[in-house]
């Protein structure tokens, strides 16, 4: 009883019940709706388990069977293929949206509003219209490049230029990498500039040497979530590919070129109703994507400046 | 004294009314029927579906229904989330043989259901009872038959000077051969030239001759004739069957007409056909359009051209398969109230309401008795068609179905897809390699079903 009498408890006692029990909610909602469905889903991947049926235990054979799956490694590769196309283009151009948008110019607020309000908008209805601006005879993006003189390719219904389009796709929501830079942006000293300047530097050489160094953490932090983004990728090309009708339906498609990790999982879990395999194919993800953003923290140390690390190195 | 008694009682009467009336109100149990898997969704079948419900609900006093519609292709999602999620609807359907093959374990068997009030189903026509049994339970009763047919558009074989193909069963002119000769000349470039003209042009194209957009893999392929017919396997289900040379020469019959005589659309041109809003048929940029009986409840909504029905050529066998979906509706294991899911399932398929229901879906009434009714209804709707063409196909049914169950059924429909897919959109053009390769497939997968379900 003594125990919970608070009245005894020290200051920094008091202060630790008051932040855990602040801290309760989501950690109780964590345990039970994340780490609750991880865990049951790590012991499903070690059963056979259909949904209607009760799981049966076969231990590591969902995941033996999975490096022998054509389709598990044609899935990967779709992703990967998705990932080197569309992360690069999308930090690019959200930094380079950024940099423009930093500029001291008349109307610049409207201007961020404008290239910001494509990523607030719902990813399903989005999709319907890119599928619609993509269709390769009436959608508006062959319509324009008949006018520049060229030949569209047919998009969505091309096994070769489905996920260049998908990647194209996923520019419409460069807006939050872009505000995140912009913060970035305008939290670089402004007196870093004015030094470089009286030392000789254009503009070139201060965005080379000063702006880059300094964005590096941000960089950093959109590649980490570019990257989980990446393997995550699901809505648009369930959509994309479920909104054609008939013998032309096909998830993944057009032959196969969109089936993407996710797609797959997805699949697995809820058309194939072989849901230990799918959790097996969800933590061989995790694994991944784990791996992946390690090698990515690893390596910041190579090229992520953080100023206040070199002041306390310095001092 | 007598006052304040009185008075108690009527407070005790208001208590008993106020306690009671919710409880009497709640007797009434609601059998919410889930819809969407198959047809069902079109807008217009949807005020439809409400009336009917209404039509029940003012004639029973212990059981309401609630029809509910959800989007086809988050149909299946949805039904196995509710059917994990322990809110399975009491009543799904209409549901397609594949359907059925594809939530297989979570029916209920109604036989039992059958056998205790001893109902008679004579009434039913043999055959849609039989495409509802599977050697372990009888999964619903029928509902109706989706026979095929080949629309054609009038107003575009007049254009073209081509004769309207046959109404005739017996006439075996009318085959594969003849179909891709008068669909190549129905098929257009921009300029107005044929498929069968030097100066056509196939990367322009505005309208073909021929399409059977609106099916899958397995369905695209029946028709041909291999000796397992709509299924890819063997009868005992351990050999893949999906490179018979029937199915070869099915597919690359298909592959040439894309792209070879260009007389049916590719992939790409078939999304701009859909692209135009309506459905393949009613966009009148197609002579021939091979469907079924479903679409006449979810298409031909005021066209703008004249139009009948053909039956589905002889295939290169002399042999005319032509394929058949049958509805039900079936109780999912887990429902709640499955005795009064079973009587809203008798009263759906009641020579009452039998028609009505199918005018509904679109599709011939399982029952022998409703055919007459059906037909005279259907010929108000649609007084131009040749009623005769519809019924008679049903004698042409693809056995092993299109549709049937096989192990691991939505995998091995994707393989077969995987194989349209790639002819579709020119990926690969050569139907013996492509179907080497499915049937490669397939087999694995068979293997691994029987390697886990051997014992």
């Amino acid at each position: 009883m003594r125990f919970f009498n608070m009245r005894d408890w020290t200051l920094a006692r008091r202060e630790a019940a008051a932040g855990y029990m602040y801290v309760a909610p989501w950690v109780v909602g964590f345990l039970l709706l994340t780490v609750g469905p991880m865990l049951a889903s790590l012991y499903f991947s070690f059963t056979d388990y259909d949904i209607v049926s009760s799981p049966r235990w076969i231990g590591i054979q969902n995941y033996t069977q999975l490096f022998q799956d054509p389709l598990f490694w044609k899935s990967l590769q779709v992703t990967l293929y998705f990932a080197i196309l569309s992360l690069p283009s999308s930090l690019v151009t959200g930094f380079f949206l950024a940099v423009l948008l930093n500029q001291n110019v008349r109307g610049i607020r409207i201007w961020r509003t404008i290239y910001f309000l494509p990523s607030v908008l719902s990813g399903v209805a989005v999709t319907l219209v890119w599928i619609t601006m993509f269709n390769p005879q009436v959608g508006v993006v062959n319509q324009i490049l008949e006018i520049l003189g060229f030949k569209g390719p047919s998009w969505l219904s091309d096994p070769d230029w489905a996920l260049p389009a998908l990647a194209i796709m996923a520019l419409w929501g460069v807006g939050q990498n872009m505000i995140i830079y912009l913060a970035g942006l305008q939290s670089v000293p402004q007196d870093m500039y004015d030094a470089a300047k009286v030392d000789g530097a254009n503009a070139w050489q201060s965005f080379r040497s000063i702006t880059i160094p300094m964005m590096s953490p941000v960089l950093f932090y959109n590649l980490v979530l570019g990257l989980i983004g990446t393997f995550s990728y699901f809505t648009q090309v369930y959509i994309a590919s479920s909104s054609v009708s008939g013998a032309s339906r096909e998830l993944g498609g057009p032959a196969r070129s969109t089936l993407f990790y996710n797609l797959y999982l997805f699949q697995n879990a809820f058309r194939y109703g072989r849901m230990g395999y799918a959790s097996a194919m969800a933590w061989i993800l995790f694994i991944i994507v784990l791996i992946l953003t390690a090698l990515i923290f690893k390596s910041s140390s190579m090229w992520v400046y953080y100023e206040g690390e070199l002041r306390s190195k310095s001092e | 004294m007598t006052r304040r008694f009185g008075w108690i009682a009527v407070l005790i009467v208001c208590l008993i009314s106020l306690v009671a009336a919710p409880a009497l109100a709640q007797e009434k149990v609601k059998v919410t029927i889930f819809v969407g898997l198959g047809t069902g969704t079109d807008p217009d079948q949807i005020p439809k579906q409400e009336a009917l419900a209404e039509k029940f609900n003012s004639t029973h006093d212990t059981i309401e229904i609630e029809f509910l519609i959800v989007p086809n292709t988050e149909s299946r999602t949805r039904l196995q989330a509710m059917l994990t999620g322990d809110s399975a609807p009491q009543l799904v359907g209409p549901n397609g043989i594949s359907t059925i093959a594809a939530f297989f374990e979570s029916w209920e068997d109604i036989t039992p259901y059958i056998e205790a009030e001893n109902f008679d189903t004579s009434d039913f026509y043999e055959t849609s009872l039989e495409l509802n049994k599977y050697p372990t339970i009888n999964t619903g009763l029928p509902l109706g038959l989706f026979p095929s047919f080949v629309l054609y558009n009038k107003d575009i074989f007049d254009a073209a000077g081509v004769d309207y193909p046959t109404s005739d069963y017996a006439d075996t002119s009318w085959t594969l051969d003849d179909l891709k000769a008068r669909a190549m000349l129905m098929s257009l470039d921009s300029a107005g030239n044929d498929a069968t003209s030097p100066d056509f042009d196939a990367e322009d194209m505005v309208q073909w001759g021929y399409s059977d957009a609106w099916t899958d893999g397995r369905g695209s392929l029946t028709m041909f004739g291999a000796p397992d017919v709509g299924r890819p396997t063997t009868a005992d289900y351990k050999t893949a069957t999906a490179n018979s040379e029937e199915w070869v020469y099915g597919l690359q019959w298909l592959s040439d007409g894309i792209w070879k005589d260009h007389f049916i659309p590719n992939n790409e041109q078939s999304a701009s056909i859909e692209a135009t809003g309506a459905a393949p048929f009613d966009s009148g940029l197609l002579g021939m359009f091979y469907t079924h009986t479903w679409y006449l409840g979810e298409g031909l909504n005021d066209v703008p051209f004249e139009w009948d029905v053909a039956p589905l050529p002889f295939n290169q066998k002399g042999q005319r398969i032509a394929r058949i979906h049958a509805d039900n509706f079936t109780i999912p294991k887990i429902a709640q109230h499955k005795q009064e899911a079973w009587e809203v399932m008798k009263w759906l398929t009641a020579p009452e309401q039998i028609v009505e229901v199918c005018l509904i879906y679109g599709c011939v009434p399982a029952r022998e008795s409703a055919a007459e009714t059906f037909r005279a209804a259907l010929q108000e709707k649609f007084p131009d068609m040749n009623m005769d063409v519809v019924f008679e196909a049903i004698n042409y049914l693809d056995s092993p179905n299109h549709e049937s169950w096989v192990p691991e059924w939505g995998r091995v429909g994707d393989a077969v897809g995987f194989a349209w897919s790639q002819i579709g959109t020119g990926e690969n053009t050569d139907a013996k390699a492509v179907l080497d390769q499915t049937n490669t497939e397939i087999q694995q997968i068979l293997d691994e079903y029987w390697a886990s379900h051997s014992s």
